[in-house]
Parts: structure tokens; C-alpha cells; sequence
């Protein structure tokens, strides 16, 4: 077939007198290469010994791999050297108190007013806390794609920047800096670039009050736990927004579906967290977080998740909401990817489209430390001879702890349709946060 | 009834709705394929769906007239191109009709062994994907790993990982050797823990069954009706299935058990599709043990086959149905005419109904659990 | 069950039916003698457990296909010279009947009985018409708008009876042996 379409040049002379073979082929090419041997079925088993490995090889026995024993090395190194890390620098607030007298003693001494001194300290936590949350995303990115590949016996990035794909995300994210931002023609242009933004701001806002440690947070709000679920409540909206503005019908059924989700399990991770407000008697997350130290009989610390019944309870619906409020598998079905073809952000690219994400993991930095402060106690060592490790690396790690959390139901999970969803909300999560109160207010009263 | 339509009725004095026509496909990740379905819902809810076919339409059954039987047996990986065993197969054995050829006892049990195995790889895929569809993203990449194992011992064999033409007319192409069946064995072992594993990890998730099971149901009567085979009609409780019904390659000497469904739900036709890979891993197990000795391919195949004017029709087991070919010859090296009886085309003409009333997400759990290849449905 | 037995249980409530002079091979065929028989035909066969209508078909008998009109290079032998006869144009063989007929074909099954019957029917080049057993059969629905699309038999009775398979555009029925192709716009 490829005969004829290969000299076109000849055709005059072709049709006055067909030529027999197709002999006016250019002189002899300077001898080509010899083809390879053709590898066919001669050596069975030479197509897969050469590059593949069956699992049945290669899990035969992994602790005789030397890689596979390196890699255990690095990460108990890296563990250690963290822990190691904390406890060379110590407590953090100490820092940011002798900072702050710097910054005071320095405008006195120029006479400038007391408010400018403040509000430069103001300023230096809030890029602080904004830094936390972006570099949340770069670090989550990489980790969820690690993680996820680890769970589905991949290995995820492994290339960009040589020590297990360390800068893939940093990459992704010039990529996406340098990608065109397009805005679809049935869009509606200013919502459309609104709604990322109404989408991250609350996510940055919520974060004032969270503690980092013992007395490490940014602001120490009294109503900080009213206040970071009021905020986050916001986002919805932007969502909402997205879905609407892009103009596109699986956009707009996932930022219908998004509104109905997120405002349902608002109520369930309010609830859930009300019996931690009980016992702890104030709404102030370094005071629940300090309600928590001790331990009985000198082991068990006194976290609320080892409460018997409530705490449980308490922390399942808590975690659970959570998952639901972070639109993530298996509640992620404003974004279902194999039916809305990702719903709210479809039709976003670049920049917008990664704000969105950012906001999404914000999220789920903010539910993790949420976590960790309300039921896992905070700062609090989980064992009374590691108090020596300062309190924002046991609050770090338990943190990531709960991150994992998330991504392994991420990536376990099937999804909820939408109405089952509700259901489950309405009628299960909502009902036992309820009774859960109940039991809390027995405890209180009774023991 | 009365009191909806009553409300019905006075409803546009309130608020105003009107239903929204949905395009699902061409492109779309689930639709497995270049499918379209129209849909028109009304909120959530399906009021109608139109599924459109034809973009993946090749015309094979015109491009047969002017080829030789050899080369059609190309044509047939072409169809259901994630299991080509089955479609080579059933070619060549329609074509055997018409030529009058025997094939030796090792080739037929060959020709077992490897539509086993792509049935084990379609399922696979189908089990993958479905999570997928479901929103479970890691059965997929564990599918997927012991679906290559399978590419690479097709890779061994015939040197291809999709479009074998490994089933020629009169044989195979050519035999296995010692240490692919020790290969092939050594896969089967592994690949048998592998099956609970999967009911633990999805069959049994009661998020997954509750998406599931009570969806897409098909009354018995009504998958005969419509004509679906394979996973589809037994997931109704339906039992046929050709390697019983009208056994073909020496299928009536294996023992193997035919699953099925009780209600015809998305969950019974998914959990047949999973005891059917029990199934071929047995029928594997004594293929293997019991393979005879001798030639793999007729003598006497010519190599430009002219068989007499006449008719014949041939239907396999494939993994997706009932998989039948109409030949037909006027004595030249082409046939006259073929007909391809594709399970898939009329696996999927049954969503028309079933999709209505139902879910958004609802249709992609039906759609995914009938199964379809477009490349089969088109042809 | 042999064919003869089977053929003997159908004519006792078919007696219209007559063995097919050129069966398909290892299956009992039945030939209608007109078009209006089918439709009883089908209902019968259904109330006999023949509820499984597997397949339909049709053949076109106006003779060997003409591949000019519609494949750029009827050979698909690359080695061959340019210009060499293709091996693989089909030709008439005599002793075969060619006549300006489509000859229908239906397959039931009946799932218990473990057997299956076609059944065949000639119809005109000038009218294939034919009655539609979608009110029997579902099953009918996509293979006959698939006869229809590709063979250009009509199906009366069809409540849909539109292309499926071909694009809106091309003009004509592929299968049939003298089906020409249409340029049309993604024609180089």
C-alpha cells in the first residue's frame, strides 16, 4: 500500500510505459543497518527476565534486596533525625517571645508607637502561617502521590530531583505557573476568577487560631474553635461559584452536589466536637489541647480519644465529616472523576485550578491539626519518658499522622452516590453526634 | 398518584423547572471507549437516555469480502481488542466449518488454554475498571498487575500483548514451549490468593455494595428478551453459556461450574464476572495438567484457503458474551459474506431502558458493570 | 436432539416451514416461503421456548463484490509488484445461484433445550421489506437498524428504524455487493 504513494516524481514517464519493478530506486543506501534478530518465541522467558519482573519474583523475599534495606535505613534515619532536630532546638514559643522583645525594644527605641510594633509582629505570623499552608501543598502533593503509589504497588515519582521525586511537585507547580490560564467562552468571567480566590482565603484565615504546639499559634482566640469552623464554612460558596461560572453542566451538577455535601456535614463536625468542648470547658484550642496532659495510672495519656465510648465516637464522626468537608473519597462526589469528570474544576487550568487544590489540602492540614488538638492531645508526648522531645513535633507528627489517615481512606475507599451520602449524614453521623452530647453531659454529671 | 399529579400540576405557579440534556461521551473517562450517551435529567434523576454508537465503526464485515481467510483472522483481533482470543477463535472455527478441517487435539486444547487466559485479562480489566467507575482508583493498578503478567505470557507466545493472531485456521501458530507452561503455572499460583484478596478489598466493601446492589437490576425475562449474553444474562440467574450450551474446542471435558446471579444486579453481574476468573483458573489448571501431545496445527491448510460454497455459523464463550460468526462462501478466497453477532452490541442496546429512573452516578456504576468493548460494538 | 427430530417437533405447529436447501452447517434451517410468515413464525417458535433471538443477518446474492468503488488498493499483498493482479478480488464461481435477493436470516435459541433453528427468507432487491420482531423481541431492536444501516432492508413495525452504525452523512448501504462510495468530506 505504501508502494505507490512513495514515487510521485515518475508518473509521466510511469504512464506512458508502466515500468515492470519499481527499479529507479535511488543508488545503493550506504549499507543499512542489519535489522536485530527477530526474538520470537525461539528463548521462552527472555521477554520478560530482560526489563520485567514478576511479583512472584520479586516478592519473594524483599529484605535480600539491598535497596529495599537502604530504603528502611533512610527512613528510620530520617525519623530519628527529626526527633533528634526537635529536641536539639526545643520549645518554639520561648523563639517567638524573644523575637517579639526584639521587635518592641527596637520601635521603642526609635519611638515609633506601640501599635506599629504589633502590627509587624502580626504581619510576620501571618506570612508565617501563609508559609505553612503553601509549603502544606507542595509537601502533600508529593507525599499523596507516594503514598497513593506505595498503597497500589507503584512506586510514584521517582526522577525530579533525585531522592525519590523530591521536587515533583515543585515542578508541577511551575508547570502550572507557566500553563495558559483559560477561561471558557460560556463562562462567566468574573465569578469564574472569583471563585478560587473565595475558595483559599477562608482556608488561610481559619489557620489564626490553630496551635502548633504548646502556646504556638498565631492568635489565641477564645472562641478559636467557633471561629475556624465559621470560616471554613465559607468555601463552600466559592465552590459553588466555580461550578456555576464554568458554564458547563457537569460543573454545574458538582457544585450542586458540593453545596448539598458541604452544608450537610457542617452540622455532624460541629456536633461531634462538642463533647470535647464539655470536658474541656472552653472553645480555646490551647486549653483543650492542655486539658488533655497527664496520664492515668502513669502510661495512658489522657487524650480525649481514649475517653471510653464518647471519645471514640467523637473522633470517628469528627474524622469522618472531615473527610466529607475536604470533598475527598469516599465523599468526594462533587469532583467524581469518573462521573463529573472533576465537577467544580473542570473547566479550570493553571493557576486557578492548583489554588483549588491548595485550598483542598489546607483543608486537610487544618482538619489534621483540628484532630490532633481535640482528641490526640496536642502537644502532649504520648508516653511520659519522650517529654523531652518538644511539643510541636509530637503536634507535627501527629498531624501527618492523620494526613496519612486521610490518604489511606482516599485511596481505599470506593465512592457514595449522592443520596446515600445524605442518608448517611442525616441519619447516622447526625443522630449519634446527638446521643454522643447526651453521654458526655452523663459523664459530666455523674462520674 | 393522584396527589403527585395534583401537585404536579400546580407546580409551574411556583418555581419553574425544566429538565437539562446531558452529553455523556463521546469523551469521557467513563464510557470505556467512544460512547455517547444523551441523557436528559431531570435534578439527579435519568429521564431518558440515547445511546449513540457507531464512532469506532471499521466496517470489518466489508473489508472480510475482499480479504483471504488468513488475513481476516487479523480483522477479528480488531473487534474485542482486550480479549482477541476469543474473536481468532471463533473465525477460525467458522471457517474450519466451512473447510471441513480437523484440528489436532494439542491445538484445541491450546486454543482453551489461551481464551482462558484473555478472559482472565478481560475480567481483570473489567474488575479495574469498575472500581474505577465506582471511585475505589487502587483495585485498578492491582488488576493491572496481574493482567500484565498474563500480556507477558502472551508476549512469549506469540510475540504480541493485544492483538495476538495467535489462532490460525487449522491450529496455532505455533506451540509452547516447557518453560512457558511452567511460567503459566507458576502465574496461576500466584494469581489464586489473589482472588479473596479482591473480594476483601471491593466484592465485599459495603460502600461498594451499596452502590451496587440494588442498582441496574434485569429481570431474567427481560435479559433474554433483550438478548444479553455472557456475565450480563447469568448475572439475571440466566444459565447459558456456550461452553455448556453448544460446546466448542473440546470445552465438555473440563469440569468447571457455570456462576450465576440471582436479581440481575450491577453487584451480581460483577461477582460472576469474579467467580468466572475461579472458573477458568480450574479449567486452566486441567487444561495444563492434562495437555496432550502431538501437532499444533492441521496439515493440508492452504495457503490461499478456498473452501466450497456454503454457510456456516460458529459462537463461542467470549469474555463479554456470546460471540458468533455467520460465514458464508461462494467458493472464492474470500468469504462472501460475514456476520458478526457481537455480545457487546446487544449488551449495551438494553441501557436505553435501564439507565431511566435512575441515578447520575448510577449510570456509570450500569454502564460499567455491562461491560462493553465499542471496538465489538461498532466492529 | 437431532435435527430431524427437532425438525419434526417445529412442523407439527409450523407446517409452513421447510428444510432450507442450503443449510447452515451443523444447524437446523428453516426457509419462509413469504414475507408475512415471519411474524407468526416468531410468535410460535417463542411460545416453544425459542425466546432467545440470538442473531440477525442478511446476505446479499447479487453477486461477487466489486471493491473499486470504495478500497483504495484492493491488495493487501505489499510484496507484490505495483500493478500486479491483487490476488484477493473476488470473482463469480459458477455453479453458485448469484440473484438479485437478500436472503434473511434469524437465529432463535431456546436457552433450556439447549438448541437453536435459523430461519431464512428471501427477499426482492426491488422491495426488501420485511416485518420487525421488536415487538417480540428487544433483541431486535439494534441488529435490524444494523441490517437496516448496513444492508438497507426495512423493518416495518420498527418504532426507530434510523442509522446506527454509519455516520449521518454517507449515502448508501456498505454491505450491499454493489455499494459505491460517495466522496464525501473526509475524502482526501
Amino acid at each position: 500500500m505504501t508502494a505507490s504513494g512513495s514515487e510521485p516524481s515518475q508518473t509521466p514517464l510511469a504512464s506512458a510505459a508502466p515500468a515492470p519493478k519499481p527499479a529507479a530506486k535511488p543508488a545503493a543506501k550506504p549499507a543499512a543497518k542489519p535489522l536485530p534478530e527477530p526474538v520470537f518465541n525461539q528463548r521462552a522467558g527472555r521477554l520478560i527476565r530482560d526489563t520485567r519482573y514478576w511479583p512472584t519474583e520479586l516478592w519473594k523475599d524483599p529484605w535480600a534486596s539491598q535497596s529495599y534495606r537502604r530504603g528502611a535505613a533512610w527512613l528510620a534515619g530520617i525519623i530519628l533525625g527529626i526527633f533528634a532536630t526537635g529536641w536539639a532546638v526545643g520549645e518554639l514559643a520561648p523563639w517567638g517571645d524573644r523575637i517579639y522583645e526584639a521587635i518592641v525594644s527596637f520601635v521603642s527605641a526609635r519611638g515609633w508607637p506601640a501599635v506599629v510594633g504589633e502590627a509587624i509582629w502580626i504581619v510576620i505570623k501571618a506570612l508565617i502561617v501563609l508559609h505553612v499552608i503553601l509549603i502544606n501543598g507542595l509537601w502533600a502533593i508529593w507525599w499523596e502521590r507516594k503514598i497513593s503509589a506505595h498503597i497500589q504497588s507503584r512506586v510514584g515519582p521517582t526522577y525530579a530531583g533525585g531522592f525519590h521525586g523530591w521536587a515533583q511537585t515543585i515542578l508541577d507547580g511551575i508547570k502550572l505557573l507557566l500553563k495558559e490560564d483559560v477561561t471558557p467562552t460560556a463562562a462567566d468571567k468574573w465569578v469564574h476568577a472569583l471563585a478560587p480566590a473565595i475558595v483559599v482565603v477562608p482556608v488561610i484565615i481559619a489557620f489564626a487560631p490553630v496551635s502548633f504546639g504548646v502556646e504556638l499559634s498565631a492568635a489565641n482566640l477564645d472562641v478559636g474553635v467557633l471561629y475556624i469552623f465559621a470560616l471554613a464554612g465559607i468555601s463552600v460558596i466559592g465552590i459553588v461559584m466555580a461550578g456555576w461560572a464554568s458554564g458547563n453542566k457537569y460543573s454545574l451538577l458538582g457544585g450542586l452536589r458540593a453545596s448539598a455535601q458541604l452544608v450537610s456535614y457542617e452540622l455532624p463536625r460541629a456536633f461531634s466536637v462538642v463533647p470535647v468542648l464539655m470536658f474541656a470547658g472552653s472553645l480555646n484550642l490551647q486549653i483543650i489541647a492542655q486539658a488533655q496532659s497527664g496520664y492515668w495510672w502513669g502510661v495512658v495519656p489522657r487524650w480525649f480519644l481514649f475517653y471510653p465510648v464518647v471519645g471514640q465516637v467523637a473522633f470517628a464522626i469528627f474524622l469522618i465529616a472531615s473527610i466529607a468537608e475536604t470533598n475527598r473519597t469516599p465523599f468526594d462526589i462533587p469532583e467524581a472523576e469518573s462521573e463529573l469528570v472533576s465537577g467544580f474544576h473542570t473547566e479550570y487550568s493553571g493557576m486557578k485550578w492548583s489554588i483549588f487544590f491548595l485550598a483542598e489540602y489546607g483543608y486537610v492540614l487544618l482538619a489534621s491539626f483540628l484532630l490532633a488538638a481535640f482528641f490526640l492531645g496536642g502537644g502532649a508526648a504520648p508516653l511520659p519518658w519522650l517529654s523531652a522531645i518538644p511539643s510541636w513535633i509530637w503536634m507535627l507528627s501527629k498531624a501527618l499522622f492523620m494526613m496519612f489517615v486521610f490518604l489511606w481512606v482516599r485511596w481505599t475507599f470506593p465512592r457514595f452516590r449522592a443520596d446515600q451520602l445524605m442518608d448517611f449524614n442525616w441519619k447516622f453521623l447526625l443522630p449519634w453526634s446527638f446521643a454522643n452530647i447526651a453521654l458526655a453531659g452523663a459523664y459530666l454529671l455523674w462520674i | 398518584m393522584s396527589n403527585d399529579t395534583a401537585l404536579a400540576a400546580q407546580e409551574p405557579k411556583t418555581l419553574k423547572t425544566d429538565t437539562l440534556f446531558v452529553n455523556l461521551g463521546p469523551q469521557h473517562p467513563s464510557t470505556h471507549g467512544v460512547l455517547r450517551v444523551g441523557l436528559t435529567i431531570d435534578g439527579e434523576m435519568i429521564t431518558k437516555a440515547v445511546p449513540d454508537i457507531g464512532y469506532l465503526h471499521r466496517g470489518t464485515q466489508k473489508l472480510a469480502e475482499v480479504r483471504g481467510y488468513h488475513h481476516c483472522v487479523v480483522l477479528t483481533d480488531r473487534w474485542d481488542y482486550v480479549s482477541a482470543m476469543p474473536n481468532n477463535l471463533v473465525f477460525c472455527l467458522a471457517a474450519e466449518k466451512l473447510m471441513g478441517l480437523k484440528v489436532p487435539p494439542r491445538a484445541d486444547a491450546l486454543r482453551v488454554v489461551m481464551c482462558e487466559l484473555n478472559r482472565l485479562a478481560s475480567h481483570l480489566l473489567f474488575f479495574g475498571t469498575y472500581g474505577i467507575d465506582i471511585g475505589a482508583f487502587t483495585p485498578f493498578l492491582y488488576a493491572f498487575r496481574e493482567r500484565e503478567m498474563i500480556l507477558d505470557l502472551f508476549e512469549m507466545v506469540c510475540g504480541a500483548r493485544l492483538t495476538y493472531n495467535y489462532i490460525r485456521l487449522g491450529g496455532v501458530m505455533v506451540d509452547v514451549t516447557p518453560e512457558w507452561l511452567a511460567k503459566t503455572k507458576e502465574f496461576l499460583d500466584y494469581f489464586k490468593p489473589r482472588l479473596d484478596e479482591y473480594d476483601t478489598l471491593l466484592s465485599f466493601n459495603p460502600i461498594f455494595m451499596a452502590r451496587t446492589q440494588e442498582v441496574g437490576l434485569i429481570s431474567a425475562e427481560k435479559a433474554v428478551n433483550w438478548g444479553l449474553s455472557g456475565p450480563n444474562l447469568r448475572g439475571s440467574g440466566v444459565n447459558y453459556d456456550v461452553r455448556k450450551n453448544d460446546p466448542y474446542s473440546g470445552y465438555e471435558h473440563y469440569d468447571f461450574d457455570v456462576p450465576l446471579g440471582k436479581t440481575g444486579s450491577c453487584w451480581d453481574r460483577y461477582y460472576c464476572r469474579v467467580q468466572e476468573m475461579r472458573q477458568s483458573v480450574r479449567i486452566l489448571e486441567q487444561a495444563l495438567a492434562m495437555l496432550p501431545h502431538g501437532e499444533v496445527s492441521a496439515t493440508g491448510v492452504a495457503k490461499v484457503p478456498k473452501p466450497p460454497s456454503g454457510e456456516s455459523y460458529a459462537h463461542v464463550e467470549g469474555s463479554r458474551g456470546d460471540l458468533g460468526i455467520f460465514l458464508v462462501s461462494d467458493g472464492q478466497a474470500s468469504p462472501y459474506r460475514m456476520h458478526v453477532k457481537a455480545p457487546s452490541f446487544l449488551n449495551l442496546a438494553i441501557l436505553q431502558e435501564i439507565l431511566v429512573g435512575n441515578k447520575v452516578s448510577d449510570v456509570i456504576a450500569i454502564l460499567g458493570s455491562v461491560d462493553i468493548v465499542l471496538g465489538e460494538v461498532d466492529r | 436432539m437431532t435435527q430431524d427430530e427437532l425438525f419434526n417437533r417445529l412442523s407439527a405447529r409450523l407446517p409452513q416451514l421447510e428444510r432450507a436447501a442450503s443449510p447452515i452447517r451443523d444447524y437446523l434451517t428453516l426457509r419462509l416461503k413469504s414475507t408475512d410468515q415471519i411474524l407468526p413464525a416468531a410468535k410460535t417458535l417463542k411460545e416453544l421456548g425459542y425466546d432467545y433471538l440470538e442473531m440477525i443477518s442478511a446476505t446479499d446474492w447479487l453477486g461477487p463484490v466489486n471493491p473499486n468503488g470504495y478500497i483504495r488498493n484492493p491488495n493487501p499483498n505489499v510484496f507484490l509488484p505495483e500493478g500486479a493482479t491483487p490476488q484477493n478480488v473476488p470473482g463469480a464461481t459458477p455453479g453458485v445461484n448469484y440473484r438479485p435477493v437478500f436472503d434473511m436470516l434469524w437465529l432463535f435459541g431456546n436457552i433450556k433445550e439447549r438448541t437453536r433453528v435459523f430461519l431464512r427468507l428471501e427477499l426482492p432487491r426491488s422491495n426488501p421489506t420485511t416485518s420487525s420482531l421488536y415487538g417480540l423481541f428487544k433483541s431486535a431492536d439494534w441488529q435490524e437498524r444494523e441490517i437496516y444501516d448496513l444492508m438497507g432492508v426495512r423493518f416495518e413495525g420498527h418504532p426507530n428504524l434510523t442509522k446506527i452504525l454509519t455516520p449521518d452523512f454517507l449515502q448508501g448501504h456498505p454491505l450491499r455487493k454493489d455499494y459505491v462510495h460517495v466522496k464525501d468530506r473526509y475524502d482526501e
